[in-house]
């Protein structure tokens, strides 16, 4: 029988074997995955782990539009302008901005003794190259369409730029401060920043593993006043969520930022701090202007009055957020109660349908996404439940992300239920959508002359009061045309361990205060 | 003679693991094409209705998409004689990289979870199989059944959540350690899922040790040993349990395979960066050519498992050496 | 590729099975497998008779995250809808789906055995190949690519569930047919002139139907952990219709503060799998020769 037990011990030697091998191949080719051990020793503030589904699908800040990877590369790099915790525009790499009377020159002044950190000095050439860079369209950077209105960019002397503009554009500033805005060194390329991030911003990239984690290490070198306090940030991938509340229960990670309201009353329930913040972003059930019925603005106003926004933010997302109008950012705020029928009213829904010769009811193909966000097809379920009762009956199709975004890019669809990213500033945020020349214009189908000028007139002026006064005026248009029946906002959750300090959420979901947080 | 033969079988079967190979290529190439969105719409979301024709285009170029199918299939495997498995744009590392890092991963989880395996079912088997119908065995068929019938998820989900929460135990809260950089975190991270992913394949084990004791015992040959005096206890661990190894080795071959791509749910909810995971960032992404090549390495893996199980199985059979 | 050690052993007796099957009440597993799963079939058929107590898939906000009382037999979920409904409509549903993809991956893989083993040659050599290839492809990534590819519904579900589990279908039909191909009765079938269709309805297929139905149940209780697998990564059933998946994957992150969410769904996917199973095994005592009288 010795065959036997040697056949035997063949069978642990081979598991041996491959154990082994494994082991040379993991060792060979990882790095230092080590986690900064979060100990108050060593530096001022400690190091951070941030638990977080997925790592950045992209480092390249022009082309970032991943959550995951905007917040990454927004502690990495740095903007002429920024934003503040109330969503002011405030000076970044710029110190200060002028407009001409005209409004059609808009000139920079940049900040002194600002390094990359590589270690070349920013200057005025660095800037022109990024904007013209993003301006490219063989770039196919996210935030081009931001840039429409800038003929050229002149850069006089290395503390000054100087942008020349087709028209006024009291929006730009505020489009400057996003991360996709990002300035890069003129002696970097796009395939070298995707591996070696260089930034002026206050973390630096110490480490990446991909999908496991990535690793921020503090910018000694950073101009800003606050100088972060941490000695490093580990953004830690763990796919699962409610696997991230138990790892900060464990206390092996110590911030995440969550957006459905169940982990975060999880979260809550396993003792962590968790902190509400209203978010910009909107729900909104989107109709399409060129299909069908819903060109006619009576079959819109239908839907408009039939649909009792409370309901729909009780039921499908639990009650966590705010009816809202068009306008989210807080400065410009619109009033939701000014809407056509404010709340729900079946009569005048039935009376718009029958103006619209459409008494017997309509049907609306309704796309809906799947999964990438947790309360689609909730919110899809209670809004076709209410319109069933006005005859308007909502077919459901429930999509796939990839599927979704494929017919939303098509404009194939009656309607879409979506969640919508908002900007602090209001032209920015839909003036893509709803002026004739607009990028998004062909998916929305709808736009008016009078929109059009209104949105040229909100760019016109930098007073702050008139711009807000105007704005209105784009709400009550958009309400009353109802292109988009717009639905509430909802909160992000930021769970934090009892040792994080300073840190300070946003409402565009920045993370940008990362840098005056402590670890104790 | 018996060389040629031997040789002819080799051959054909090389010839047909490559067939399937080159089948597994065309079938997840096609598929992947038939998913909805590509990796533009992937990354950009409905960002992508605002990009221009000719940012359109700039991107269709940076991801090769605006090559010919045919010729996207032909450069991706050209390429992948070359060692070449093609680029992930999202890690900004080759696949080969990318594999590198966690087929080791998956493998050391489907190794560890097959010896748990192992370790569950011969002796609760060889348990049941020692007195039929007695309460070990209804024991034995007990503990298979749960195997069999307990999802993974169910099961992962539980035990992380109780031990996280009741305990403070959470090894795989922290950073995944690879075996050589910190062995015992390493091992410590591993438990849990393959716990999870053995209980799960010990039941199969289980139920074949049993059988095959069962059947064996009642051969004759045991029977004459057993004439002859064999201890019983010895005819237990040596004769039966030796002739019952063949379909127990057969069948963690085969559980071994399954466990390649079986494991992503688990690696998922563990966060273990194994290949399945891989594989499921890749679809999510639409990265095609991490997909394409991923799923061509675990196939390639399984074929050769396969041939080993059946190589082993050759040279520990009796009756096939026999003959 | 791949030679398994197959069982080529022909099941003798053809139209006994239905007479066999009785035997099924005698096995103790499969007696236990058909009383549990006799009792889910009515839980779950009264979601189709509209007998629940609560509609699975309404909402009612004020009785959200309601434990187990007497009104919510099993309590409510995060969206006050009734657990005990959800689960039984979640059973019916999980059911359907793995009955259509069993019943379409043992017609396939059967045929495809069949034919494989009967005509052999270039039949033999195609089929053997795309089974060897949706061998070598990870079963679960499989499911869950080709869930991607269509509009997601039940259905589509069902059929990328199916495909996987064809070759195994295809595998275990095919070696018993070739060793029937050559019993004295098939080839004197042959002789007189049959043709080839007739004698694979009339003499081989009845003939394995009871390894066909073997795997039936066996690869049932599979079809439902795959479908609960393919919602727990959100490819499965889409919601709201329940699914006990994803069910159980919505509880996950519930489970700390509502138990209840987690319990019923786990508990019952685990029965209707051990039910299957069970039946599967008393399925296996009673028609597979090989077990027979050995028990």
């Amino acid at each position: 029988m010795w065959h036997r037990s040697r056949s035997a011990r063949g069978v642990l030697l081979a598991v041996g074997v491959a154990t082994a091998a494994s082991a040379t191949l993991t060792g060979c080719s990882s790095p230092a995955t080590q986690a900064p051990k979060p100990s108050a020793a060593g530096g001022t503030g400690g190091a951070l782990v941030v638990g977080v589904t997925s790592d950045p699908d992209t480092l390249f800040p022009w082309k970032a539009t991943q959550f995951q990877a905007v917040n990454v590369l927004q502690n990495i790099y740095g903007t002429l302008t920024e934003f503040d915790k109330d969503l002011n525009t405030v000076p970044g790499l710029a110190t200060s901005w002028k407009t001409s009377k005209d409004g059609r020159t808009l000139t920079f002044t940049l900040r002194d003794g600002v390094t990359f950190s590589d270690g070349s000095a920013f200057d005025s050439k660095d800037v022109k190259f990024s904007l013209d860079k993003i301006k490219d369209e063989a770039t196919a950077a996210v935030a081009s369409a931001s840039l429409a209105s800038v003929t050229s960019v002149d850069a006089p002397d290395p503390k000054t730029v100087v942008l020349h503009l087709s028209a006024p554009d009291a929006a730009l500033p505020s489009n400057l401060a996003v991360v996709n805005m990002a300035i890069l060194s003129s002696d970097d390329t796009e395939a070298s920043l995707n591996t070696v991030p260089d930034g002026t911003g206050p973390f630096v990239l110490k480490n990446r593993v991909p999908s496991q984690s990535l690793t921020l290490a503090r910018n000694d070198k950073y101009w800003g006043d606050d100088r972060p306090k941490l000695d490093g940030i580990e953004f830690r991938v763990i796919p699962d969520e409610s696997s991230i509340v138990s790892a900060m229960q464990s206390g092996n990670v110590q911030l995440a930022v969550f957006d459905d309201p169940l982990v975060a009353r999880t979260a809550e329930a396993a003792r962590l701090t968790v902190a509400k913040t209203p978010q910009l972003s909107y729900h909104a059930l989107q109709l399409n202007g060129r299909r069908g019925d819903l060109g006619d603005l009576n079959v819109r106003l239908a839907v408009q009055c039939a649909i009792d926004r409370k309901q729909v933010l009780d039921t499908a997302a639990l009650g966590e957020g705010t009816v809202t109008g068009p306008i989210t950012a807080p400065a410009f705020k619109s009033n939701p109660d000014q809407r056509p029928c404010p709340t729900r009213d079946l009569g005048k829904a039935a009376e718009y349908l029958g103006k619209a010769g459409k008494g017997s009811g309509v049907t609306i193909k309704t796309i809906v996404s799947q999964g990438s966000y947790s309360t689609s097809v909730n919110e899809a379920q209670n809004l076709k439940a209410q319109l069933a009762e006005a005859k308007i009956n909502l077919d459901l199709e429930v999509l796939e992300s990839g599927a979704y975004v494929d017919r939303w890019v098509a404009g194939d669809f009656d309607a879409a239920v979506a969640l919508n990213g908002g900007r602090p500033d209001p032209d920015g945020m839909y003036s893509r959508y709803f002026t004739s020349t607009g990028n998004l214009n062909k998916v929305t189908g709808y736009s008016s002359p009078e929109l059009d000028k209104l949105f040229a007139a909100g760019k016109a002026t930098t007073d702050q009061n008139e711009r807000k006064a105007i704005y209105d005026k784009v709400s009550a248009e958009l309400e009353n045309n109802a292109p988009w029946i717009w639905l509430f906002t909802s909160y992000t959750y930021t769970a934090t361990t009892s040792q994080v300090q300073g840190f300070i959420p946003m409402a565009n979901g920045s993370l940008q205060y990362l840098r005056t947080t402590a670890v104790n | 003679m018996l060389q040629t033969v031997i040789h002819n079988r080799i051959a054909r079967r090389l010839v047909s693991m490559i067939g399937t190979l080159f089948g597994v290529a065309v079938f997840v190439f096609i598929m992947l094409r038939a998913i909805p969105g590509d990796q533009i719409t992937a990354g950009l979301g409905t960002e992508a209705a605002a990009l221009s024709p000719a940012q359109q285009e700039a991107l269709q170029r940076y991801y090769g998409l605006d090559q010919s199918l045919f010729t996207q299939f032909f450069s991706w495997l050209g390429n992948l004689f070359t060692g070449n498995l093609g680029y992930s744009a999202r890690a900004q590392q080759s696949v080969l990289d990318l594999t590198l890092h966690s087929l080791p991963v998956t493998i050391e989880l489907a190794v560890l979870s097959i010896i748990l395996a192992l370790l569950i079912g011969i002796p609760l088997g060889m348990l049941a199989a020692s007195r039929p119908e007695s309460p070990r065995d209804v024991f034995g068929q007990f503990v298979s059944l749960a195997g069999l019938s307990v999802p993974a998820f169910l099961l992962a989900t539980t035990l992380l959540s109780v031990f996280a929460s009741s305990f403070g135990f959470n090894p795989n809260g922290q950073g995944y350690a690879t075996l050589t950089g910190d062995p015992v975190l390493n091992l410590q991270q591993m438990l849990m899922p393959a716990l999870v992913l053995g209980f799960g394949i010990a039941a199969p084990i289980l139920r074949t040790t049993r059988a095959a004791v069962l059947e064996v015992r009642s051969d004759d040959f045991v029977r004459t040993a057993r004439a002859k005096g064999v201890p019983p206890r010895r005819l237990q661990t040596k004769h039966v349990l030796g002739n019952a190894l063949v379909p127990i080795v057969t069948m963690t071959g085969l559980q071994f395979g399954y466990l390649l791509g079986g494991a992503v749910v688990v690696e998922q909810i563990f966060s273990v960066p194994g290949i399945g995971r891989q594989v499921l960032l890749g679809i999510q992404q639409k990265e095609y050519a991490v997909v394409q090549s991923t799923v061509l390495v675990i196939a390639l893996t399984f074929v050769i498992v396969n041939l080993l199980t059946d190589v082993l199985y050759r040279v520990i059979d009796p009756r096939v050496r026999a003959s | 590729m791949t030679d398994f050690p197959q069982t080529a052993q022909i099941p003798p007796g053809t139209r006994r099975s239905a007479h066999r099957l009785r035997g099924l009440f005698r096995s103790p597993s499969g007696l236990t497998g058909l009383i549990i799963l006799g009792v889910l079939a009515i839980v779950s058929l009264s979601s189709f008779l509209d007998l629940l107590p609560y509609d699975p898939i309404a909402q009612n906000p004020p009785a959200r995250l309601v434990p187990p009382s007497s009104e919510h037999l099993l309590g409510t979920d995060q969206f006050g809808r009734d657990i005990f409904s959800r689960v039984a409509a979640g059973v019916a549903s999980s059911a359907m789906i793995s009955v259509i993809a069993v019943a379409f991956s043992a017609v396939i893989g059967t045929m495809g055995g069949l034919v494989a083993g009967f005509y052999r040659g270039f039949a033999d050599g195609v089929i053997g190949g795309v089974t060897n290839v949706l061998f070598a492809f990870p079963p679960l990534l499989l499911a869950l690519s080709l869930a991607s590819v269509f509009d997601r519904n039940r259905f589509t579900v069902a059929v990328a569930i199916a495909v996987v589990y064809v070759p195994i279908f295809i595998r275990v039909t095919r070696g018993p047919v070739l060793s029937l191909r050559e019993i004295e009765y098939v080839k004197a079938a042959r002789s007189t002139g049959q043709s080839r269709v007739m004698i694979m309805m009339r003499h081989v297929l009845p003939n394995i139907t009871s390894i066909v139905i073997i795997q039936v149940a066996l690869s049932l209780s599979w079809a439902v952990l795959t479908e609960a697998s393919l919602s727990f990564l959100g490819l499965g059933t889409p919601p709201p219709s329940p699914s006990l998946g994803s069910m159980i994957f919505e509880a996950r992150i519930l489970v700390s503060i509502a138990p209840w969410t987690m319990i019923a769904p786990g508990v019952v996917v685990v029965l209707l799998v051990v039910g299957l199973n069970l039946l599967g095994d008393g399925l296996r005592d009673t028609l597979d020769p090989r077990n027979r009288g050995k028990r």
